[in-house]
């Protein structure tokens, strides 16, 4: 199987660290051997038929700035953009793990169609073409008989939407409540547990390399929004778009305000929710025709202390709501390279046993 | 299909050929769409100009037979009536056309060294039509522009700094399948590039031109819509706009009642439903395609036909929601449409009661001759089928029933009816409303007409006859009076 990856940054980084690691077991396992054909950032591409040598692009992106740093790289012109470097990759899989950008969505979405369209199956951890265009990017790989997977876009390595599916099979989903942004988490609970201020506790995530020096994209709800909508079109049947989430972020939340939340017995988390409209199970797994309908929103709420939502540092958690199964969550790590990583490599699993094309 | 709150006020206007005729047409044209639309954001599909589509097919084909002489004459026409209405409207205009017109000939010059005309080089060549129309309306819009954005035509203009800009339809982001001749959009894909595309350019107070009808595969190979082409092109913009209203201008105010030169007392329709007007599309109401409506009906947006030679009309529009239910009782049937040369053929014989396969033999049949059945009636006791078909098919039709299904005696006999007519009601208001059929058939047999032939479908949006072609105008008269008054 041979791939190529958009995207050098930590995930980018820990995905060609972990297909080296895990090598020997992919092949043992599942028969998969991984190739990793084409690495390209922002600035230029390392290519090789053969296979990347990963300790030499990591010297590069060091030495460099970018993969192009390698002895037969490629550098971007002012002209140049990675959509275009794709073409020339001959690839089975597209990986696209380039940062998510909300507002500029579109230079994912163009590698996206660029790989989809020259018939290689795609797996994405970049959000922000999901958020925007997720039916516009089914649709294309169906055109194109190809897989398009992104299960590492909510949760990270916590398998959240495929436990979704799972539950959404058979039943309906009616509501979930989730904490989908691992910053904001580690903000509130440093809040809690140790009474620091709003301002110090972002500090001090900052200065540990959790949140952007820009941090609105975590602390204002867009990267749960974001992670909301996914998951409402992939698995809820929904035709969300970014726009439709309410939102309010967690800059207004006082240390009083977590204090006399503590005294209730109760804890301050950022949630994300999901409110279905059930109409005869109308959902997209449950077999039904027709659009869902749903609400989309994320505040700063009170949940019971040690409660399944309640949990640590940069955690994820989701709990789900069915007609019959009832109240089902699910805990794990929220974000870090080698969890979205892991993902990845769960998403390329799927496509080699599914796709009907197997080359080793 | 619930009715969305446009995000912003959008018209999104289509002028089809008859409004792209000349220089003063075109102006014309332009003056309509930056006057009538007030204070809304605009954006304009066209057509070719009127007759352009098919000189570029007699071109193609001259090309493609190495027809020297008659390449030249039919490549010298269109240049010609291209750059003399280009110097008349004068802004880009003449530079814009003579690009596109300089891309034509290599066109056309490819075209003559293989020697032959694929459907691919004939989307290629057909959309040149479209793309050459656009900029002559662009520039029509710039300069003739009476509304609030100034009439000053940026010199820099390779940076899209225009009032008015025009884009194909590749540009502008409508990706299709590879259908070439009657290709379909990747319609959500294609809704997600348009309203990228359109979006700041309308935020910045401009206005856009689309070329109507065009599109391109994913690998950006010109593709051309079925459906009706540039009416699907302004409905697929509407419906990715979020539009107020999709404007349809042509020649006529809008969908009548019946055909005025048959029944004088015919009314304009103000306001019909989606579902009214796709079913009066089957009949071949004026230049609507049924479901090129399909993009706009779904996200119910209004669609309004309205008459360049008659902008004080309102026109129809055609809107999601069905008419007040009040009205629907004592006015179950909104238009008597008529469907003109057609035949009926009946086929009958013993052998096809209780045989199935019979009616898949006959349809299959007239498939793989390409006749194109429009009615079917077939009555419980199986002893007969009738089918309509449009008169140009019928001896072959015939013909081809007989093979099919006389030798191996599968039926005794296939009549031909030649030169009948098919009479329709259409209006929501008939389903679920007892009795409308009764006096449908009640009015036709007080004028003495005979119904050879009934058919309704489930959806009971109409209901269609045959009579004779001599006695249709009769027929819808006496319904119009009944039903319409």
């Amino acid at each position: 199987m041979r791939i190529a990856l958009v995207g050098f940054g930590s995930v980018g980084r820990s995905f060609a660290l972990l297909l080296r690691e895990r090598r020997d077991a992919l092949y043992a396992r599942e028969g998969l051997l991984p190739t990793l054909v084409g690495v390209i950032d922002s600035r230029g591409a390392a290519l090789s038929e053969r296979g990347l040598d990963v300790a030499e692009l990591v010297a590069a992106k060091q030495r460099t700035g970018s993969v192009a740093g390698v002895a037969s790289g490629v550098w971007l012109n002012e002209f140049g953009s990675a959509d275009r470097l794709l073409a020339s990759v001959g690839a089975d899989v597209l990986v696209e793990a380039s940062p998510s950008h909300i507002d500029n969505p579109l230079p994912a979405l163009a590698n996206l169609r660029a790989g989809m369209s020259r018939g290689m199956h795609a797996v994405t951890v970049n959000k922000a073409p999901l958020a925007v265009a997720m039916s516009a990017l089914t649709e294309l790989a169906q055109h194109n008989g190809v897989m398009l997977r992104f299960s590492g876009a909510v949760g990270a390595g916590t398998p959240v939407l495929s436990v979704a599916r799972s539950l959404a099979r058979g039943d309906t989903i009616t509501s979930v409540r989730a904490i989908l942004n691992g910053t904001t988490n580690y903000i509130l609970w440093s809040m809690t547990e140790r009474s620091v201020s709003y301002a110090d506790a972002l500090a001090e995530a900052q200065a540990m390399g959790l949140a952007e020096s820009d941090p609105s994209a975590d602390v204002d709800g867009v990267d749960t929004g974001v992670k909301l909508v996914i998951l409402a079109n992939a698995v809820l049947g929904a035709r969300a778009r970014f726009e439709d989430v309410r939102r309010e972020g967690i800059r207004g939340v006082s240390a009083q305000r977590v204090r006399e939340a503590s005294g209730r017995g109760k804890v301050i988390k950022l949630i994300g929710r999901v409110e279905c409209a059930v109409e005869n199970g109308a959902h997209a797994d449950g077999g039904g025709a027709g659009v869902a309908r749903v609400g989309l929103s994320v505040a700063p709420e009170e949940v019971d202390r040690h409660g399944p939502l309640d949990v640590q540092g940069t955690g994820n958690a989701v709990e789900f709501t069915t007609a019959v199964a009832g109240v089902v969550s699910i805990v794990g790590a929220g974000a870090g390279g080698p969890q979205t990583a892991v993902a990845i490599l769960r998403d390329l699993v799927d496509i080699w046993h599914h796709s009907s094309e197997q080359r080793p | 299909m619930t009715p969305q709150e446009p995000d912003n006020d959008t018209i999104v206007m289509k002028f089809g050929g008859t409004s792209m005729k000349d220089a003063a047409t075109i102006a014309k044209s332009a003056g309509i769409a930056t006057s009538t639309a007030g204070q809304s954001r605009v954006v304009v599909v066209v057509s070719a100009m009127d007759q352009v589509t098919e000189q570029l097919l007699e071109l193609g084909e001259a090309a493609a037979s190495d027809n020297l002489a008659a390449m030249r004459v039919q490549s010298q026409a269109i240049r010609q009536k291209h750059e003399q209405t280009a110097a008349a409207l004068g802004g880009r205009a003449p530079t814009d056309i003579g690009e596109v017109l300089d891309r034509l000939d290599r066109l056309i010059a490819g075209i003559a060294a293989v020697g032959e005309l694929t459907p691919r080089s004939n989307d290629a060549l057909v959309a040149f039509g479209e793309t050459l129309s656009a900029p002559m309306m662009a520039a029509a819009m710039s300069t003739g522009s009476t509304g609030s954005v100034g009439s000053a035509i940026s010199t820099d203009s390779a940076t899209g700094g225009r009032a008015c800009e025009w884009f194909t339809g590749q540009r502008v982001g409508i990706v299709t399948n590879d259908q070439f001749g009657r290709a379909e959009p990747l319609m959500d894909l294609t809704l997600f590039q348009v309203r990228h595309t359109l979006e700041p350019l309308l935020a910045r107070g401009e206005r856009a031109v689309v070329t109507g009808f065009i599109g391109a595969t994913q690998h950006g190979v010109t593709t051309t819509l079925g459906r009706g082409g540039s009416d699907y092109t302004a409905s697929i913009l509407g419906a990715s706009l979020r539009a107020r209203e999709v404007w349809i201008w042509s020649d006529v105010d809008g969908l009548m009642t019946a055909d005025p030169r048959i029944t004088p007392q015919a009314r304009l329709l103000e306001r019909i439903t989606f579902a009214e007007a796709i079913e009066m599309g089957q009949f071949g109401a004026k230049s609507m395609h049924p479901l090129a409506l399909e993009p706009a009906a779904e996200m119910g947006i209004p669609v309004r036909f309205r008459n360049t030679f008659n902008t004080e009309s309102a026109g129809t529009l055609i809107v999601p929601e069905p008419p007040g239910t009040a009205a629907d009782g004592e006015h179950p049937v909104r238009s008597i449409p008529l469907l003109k040369n057609a035949a009926m053929l009946n086929i009958s014989g013993a052998a096809m009661v209780g045989r199935p396969g019979t009616a898949a033999q006959v349809f299959r049949a007239l498939g793989d001759a390409s006749v194109n059945v429009m009615m079917i009636s077939q009555t419980v006791s199986e002893a007969g089928i009738s089918l309509v078909v449009s008169r140009d098919h019928a001896a072959r039709a015939k013909a081809v029933l007989e093979r099919a299904l006389m030798r191996t005696h599968a039926a005794k006999g296939v009549r031909l009816v030649d030169d009948v007519n098919v009479v329709a009601v259409v209006g929501a208001g008939m389903a679920g409303h007892p009795g409308v059929a009764a006096r449908v058939f009640n009015a036709v047999a007080q004028n003495n007409i005979n119904i050879m032939a009934i058919a309704q479908g489930s959806s009971e949006l109409s209901i269609s006859f045959v009579v004779r072609a001599s006695q249709a105008a009769d027929a819808v008269r006496a319904l119009h009076a009944e039903f319409v008054g």
